[in-house]
């Protein structure tokens, strides 16, 4: 038997969650959402099942991770609970509860963590270049470039880089496996053919590179469709283009981090300016449709979500600016830019994509390859 | 005997000459002795033909008319009205019913229906040779009212009585006035408290010259009828001096050296009081009162106060009134023993014992030595029964448990609310109530009657169950510190009052109206009227409403001096009457009395009382009584014309 717990609520709401007690179980929530069918009621079970505080049944659930926040369970709702925000905070909710270092909890939930730690991992790229950085010379190359390389030389950087990815994918893919855990590993009652989660993997890959579920989350009101549309293809747009500079800086970084001078349609230019671009736009975007709070979903921001957004946007302008200083020659704004651009970097890396919320770029698909595996697990049993 | 009648066969429409042959039944009424008109038409209740009826009986000099129509309860007045309007006496008219009795039962068979209402209208004319002129009676009524109970109901309705001119008599059982509303500290929607509510009405009674108000008094005998009710009121004594002046130092002492300790009722047994008492200060009368029933006349306090008396006796007065208003309220329903754990589980209590708690712990929620921290509703405890008698919804207590949980959170810290409801109905605009207890963070579960909460002990800690509705039936429980059953509403025990007054008393125990929607105050007593909680469960609001209305209807009843009653009533023929008692004894509204008449012993009956209702024709042995307006010579004539 389930045992109620009230106090989960006021847990709850430190992630985000605003007046879901209010609900009265109409159902308009399920009426709307285009996730619904006859064997689970989106967002409604969630939200009883937070009302009740049955974190056993809301850690075991996938359904946050399916919803993509069309939000219109929160236009709908007659007693204005917000469906479509506890959804978003059940998902940093879930993220923290991931997470066995108990960090994330921590980051959500307290100003002084976040910025602590944002702060302490700055400090730390700081006291290694104060200490570890080349000879500061003002010698341009034949190009007239900045010898960036003689300051921070790429293989030792790379060094750091190989340590970082190191570290973050130990904690995302240890965080992964105890979601793995808690979705299939207490689901006792469903036996799970090895085969399956090979036969199911490519999932994983096709909706980390497309976030195709999001198209299921279809409306009816035009002009709906379109702002969704919009918001998606931006979305792509962003997630490709750090992708695209994370395995740049990762994988290709003595190749990137060049000091000569390419022509302007050279693979390392053409790439760096699309990921640019990309983050540039999408950062954009974001801050404007959150100022504006014009969707549904943008209507609430955590201070979470604004790090994330100020800190990417740092990262990318920092980047922009080693760029032109290097190319145009000018030494001392070069390094003393590099520094701050990799002071910004690496606490959002570092705390972003394990942690917070860069994360659900993982966890969404995996969640919807577990729940592949599990339907087609219940199909086999039947 | 009558011998120029007229006879109309009413189309109704087509609603009764589509089955009915109606031009075959009028040739026939024509061809009956003594008609002298027979006839058709459309509508018989029309401007026109109601004007033309009254031209037949002016022309042809009719002295009596039947029409063939609808029920007599439709239009039984405006055809007498039409009589009467042609200088014609009502009662000389006859109604008979051919559309419900005759084309809407039998359209399936045209000519048995026509068959059929040639025989009613034939009856209906034997009746009409043989009705005979009657005048409505008129009896004097004193404007003054009894009412029963000094509830808020009670006093309110007295208020607006003596506003209106009535002399009122309000009397209350209990040594003090306010009733139920006194116990609960705030009241929802206004949050006033209840004793603000009592104190405002009472200090509006005393200053009201024509109300007297009898404390510790109750019915204790009636005679006569409506306009003139005799009452005999019995008053307990207060055993203090009517005109003490208050003396709260030593009212404090004697309180303190009454040696008798007994559970009090007015904190639902949660506290012990005191032979000598008052609930609380600020009570009313001001006057103390001495519980006789439990005090062992020690004689402690009579030492310390000289204004105690303790051989005051009980007094019995005497009033004449033209009605009486029952405003006896109701109480909180008693749940039986394990009941939800009921008096089985320590930290089981009821709603009203919460209210009352709340009210005297302050800072902290403390029960049975133990804090509390999560306190479960378990609602519709004793209403909505599946099983017991009690099948309505008591009303207020969904909107009463809220509220009470919204006062819970406002006045301790950490506390948890969970609400084990069967629906939540907290109608109209107390809504607003259980959005703000749900926005507070309070938790509704839900199941059906046939799947209760349960309430269970298990080492120590009580724990609620329930087969959440809202939660695809999942078993939910909850560890609860304090588990409140939200009882609804009984009437209160009346049993004496009930035995005099006879007032009909429906399968729930609270008193029947005459009709709900259009007669909702009037019992089938005439002059006996009802308001407030003993009616059906009510909440303050919806009590006061119901004690207004009948207030208005005490007051057009009486005011005018005389009351106009229905001339059909049975009448006892005085030298055929052997007094038997027999018709005393079946009489159901008390109509009969014992009279001598020229040293002759005879039943007489009392034409206030007395509702025409017939059951003492058939009882009497010497067929000494007949019922006006349906006399045995008008029935036999009509059976004679039946089975001809």
């Amino acid at each position: 038997m389930a045992q109620i717990n009230p106090d989960f609520a006021k847990e709850l709401k430190e992630y985000g969650a605003l007046d879901f007690n209010a609900c009265y179980n109409c159902g308009n929530c399920t009426a709307v959402c285009s996730l619904s069918d006859k064997d689970n009621s989106f967002p409604r079970k969630m939200i009883r099942l937070s009302v009740l505080g049955l974190e056993d049944e809301l850690q075991t659930s996938l359904d946050p991770w399916l919803c993509y926040y069309c939000g219109e369970c929160s236009e709908t709702c007659p007693q204005n609970t917000d469906p479509g925000e506890l959804m978003m905070s059940l998902r940093r909710y879930l993220t923290s509860k991931y997470d066995w270092t108990g960090l994330a909890g921590k980051l959500y939930t307290s100003k002084v963590w976040e910025f602590g730690s944002i702060i302490f991992l700055a400090a730390v790229i700081l006291v290694l270049f104060i200490f570890f950085h080349g000879p500061m010379t003002t010698e341009l190359t034949a190009e007239g470039g900045v010898k960036l390389n003689t300051f921070a030389p790429w293989k030792q950087v790379e060094i750091g880089d190989w340590i970082m990815a190191g570290l973050l994918s130990f904690f995302l893919l240890s965080n992964i496996f105890n979601m793995y855990l808690k979705i299939i590993g207490r689901r006792k009652e469903i036996k799970i053919p090895l085969k399956l989660y090979f036969k199911e993997f490519w999932k994983v890959i096709l909706h980390f590179a497309t976030q195709l579920q999001f198209s299921k989350c279809n409306t009816q009101i035009s002009n709906k469709k379109f702002e969704l549309s919009t918001y998606w293809i931006i979305h792509l747009f962003l997630m490709t283009s750090y992708v695209i500079m994370f395995i740049l800086i990762v994988v290709f970084l003595g190749w990137f981090q060049t000091d000569n001078i390419y022509a302007w349609w050279h693979p390392q230019r053409l790439l760096g300016y699309y990921a640019t671009i990309g983050l540039t736009v999408g950062v954009i975007y974001f801050f404007i449709s959150r100022l504006k709070k014009s969707q549904e979903k943008t209507k609430h921001t955590h201070v979470t979500d604004w790090t994330f957004l100020v800190l990417l946007f740092l990262s990318t302008i920092t980047g922009i600016l080693v760029h032109i200083f290097r190319i145009y020659g000018m030494p001392y704004p070069t390094y003393y830019m590099y520094v701050f651009h990799l002071m910004v970097l690496f606490p959002m890396l570092m705390i972003e994509v394990p942690f917070s919320k860069w994360s659900h770029l993982a966890y969404r698909p995996f969640a919807i390859y577990f729940n592949n595996v599990i339907s087609a697990a219940k199909k086999i049993k039947k | 005997m009558k011998n120029r009648i007229g006879v109309y066969i009413c189309h109704c429409g087509s609603n009764i000459s589509d089955y009915v042959d109606v031009e075959k039944v009028k040739e026939i009424a024509g061809k009956e002795d003594s008609v002298v008109l027979s006839k058709t038409t459309m509508f018989a209740c029309s401007d026109s033909v109601q004007k033309e009826i009254i031209d037949d009986i002016k022309e042809q000099k009719l002295d009596a008319i039947v029409v063939a129509s609808c029920s007599p309860k439709l239009h039984l007045f405006t055809f007498r009205n039409v009589a009467q309007r042609a200088g014609l006496n009502p009662y000389n008219y006859i109604q008979v019913n051919v559309r419900e009795q005759c084309s809407w039962a039998h359209s399936d068979n045209p000519p048995k229906a026509t068959e059929k209402a040639i025989k009613l209208v034939k009856a209906g004319i034997e009746k009409a040779k043989h009705s005979q002129p009657l005048t409505p009676i008129s009896i004097p009524s004193n404007n003054a009212v009894l009412v029963v109970g000094a509830g808020i109901a009670g006093m309110r309705a007295a208020i607006e009585l003596a506003e209106m001119g009535t002399e009122v008599f309000l009397i209350e059982r209990e040594y003090f006035v306010g009733g139920r509303a006194s116990q609960w500290n705030e009241l929802f929607s206004t949050n006033e408290t209840g004793r603000e509510v009592v104190s405002r009405l009472y200090n509006k009674i005393i200053k009201t010259n024509n109300i007297t108000l009898f404390t510790g008094a109750d019915i204790d005998s009636k005679s006569g009828g409506v306009g003139n009710f005799d009452i005999k009121i019995k008053i307990k004594p207060r055993h203090i001096k009517p005109n003490c002046k208050l003396d709260l130092e030593n009212f404090k002492k004697a309180v303190e050296a009454c040696p008798v300790d007994f559970d009090d009722p007015f904190n639902f047994n949660l506290t012990k009081q005191k032979a000598i008492y008052k609930n609380y200060p600020s009570e009313f009368p001001e006057i103390p009162a001495i519980d006789f029933d439990h005090c062992t006349k020690c004689g402690k306090c009579v030492k310390i106060c000289s204004e105690i008396d303790l051989d005051q006796k009980e007094e019995i007065i005497n009033v004449n009134v033209g009605a009486i208003l029952l405003t006896t309220g109701s109480s909180p329903y008693e749940p039986e023993i394990s009941e939800f754990g009921y008096k089985e589980i320590d930290n089981v209590i009821t709603l009203q014992q919460l209210k009352r708690l709340i009210e005297l712990r302050e800072g902290e929620l403390i029960y049975q030595g133990k804090k509390i921290k999560n306190v479960a509703f378990i609602y519709c405890v004793g209403s909505r029964q599946v099983l017991g008698e009690n099948k309505y919804c008591s009303r207020y207590c969904c909107t009463s448990a809220i509220h009470t949980a919204i006062m819970l959170k406002e006045k301790y810290k950490g506390i948890n609310n969970f609400h084990f409801t069967r629906g939540v109905r907290t109608y109209g605009k107390q809504e607003i109530l259980y959005n703000k207890s749900s926005k507070q963070g309070d938790i509704f579960l839900q199941s059906f009657a046939d799947s209760p909460a349960e309430v269970y002990n298990e080492k120590g800690q009580t724990f609620v169950k329930i087969k959440d509705v809202l939660t695809t039936d999942k078993q939910l429980e909850v560890k609860a510190d304090l588990v409140v059953l939200v009882t609804g509403m009984v009437p209160r025990e009346n049993n004496s009052i009930n035995n005099i007054l006879k007032v009909p008393i429906g399968r729930d125990k609270f008193y029947n109206e005459i009709h709900p929607k259009l007669r909702p105050v009037e019992t089938v007593i005439d002059g006996v009227l009802i308001a407030g909680s003993c009616q059906a469960p009510l909440n303050i609001t919806e009590s006061v409403k119901s004690s207004l209305s009948a207030a208005a209807k005490v007051n057009s009843l009486i005011s005018k001096g005389e009351i106009e009653l229905e001339p059909t009533l049975a009448q006892i023929d005085k030298l055929l009457c052997e007094w038997c008692d027999k018709c005393t004894s079946v009489c159901p509204y008390s109509a009969i009395e014992k009279k001598e008449v020229n040293g002759k012993v005879i039943a007489e009956v009392n034409e206030a009382n007395c509702k025409g209702c017939g059951i003492c024709l058939p009882v009497c042995p010497t067929n000494a009584i007949q019922l006006i307006g349906y006399t045995d010579v008008e029935i036999e004539s009509m059976i004679d014309a039946l089975i001809d």
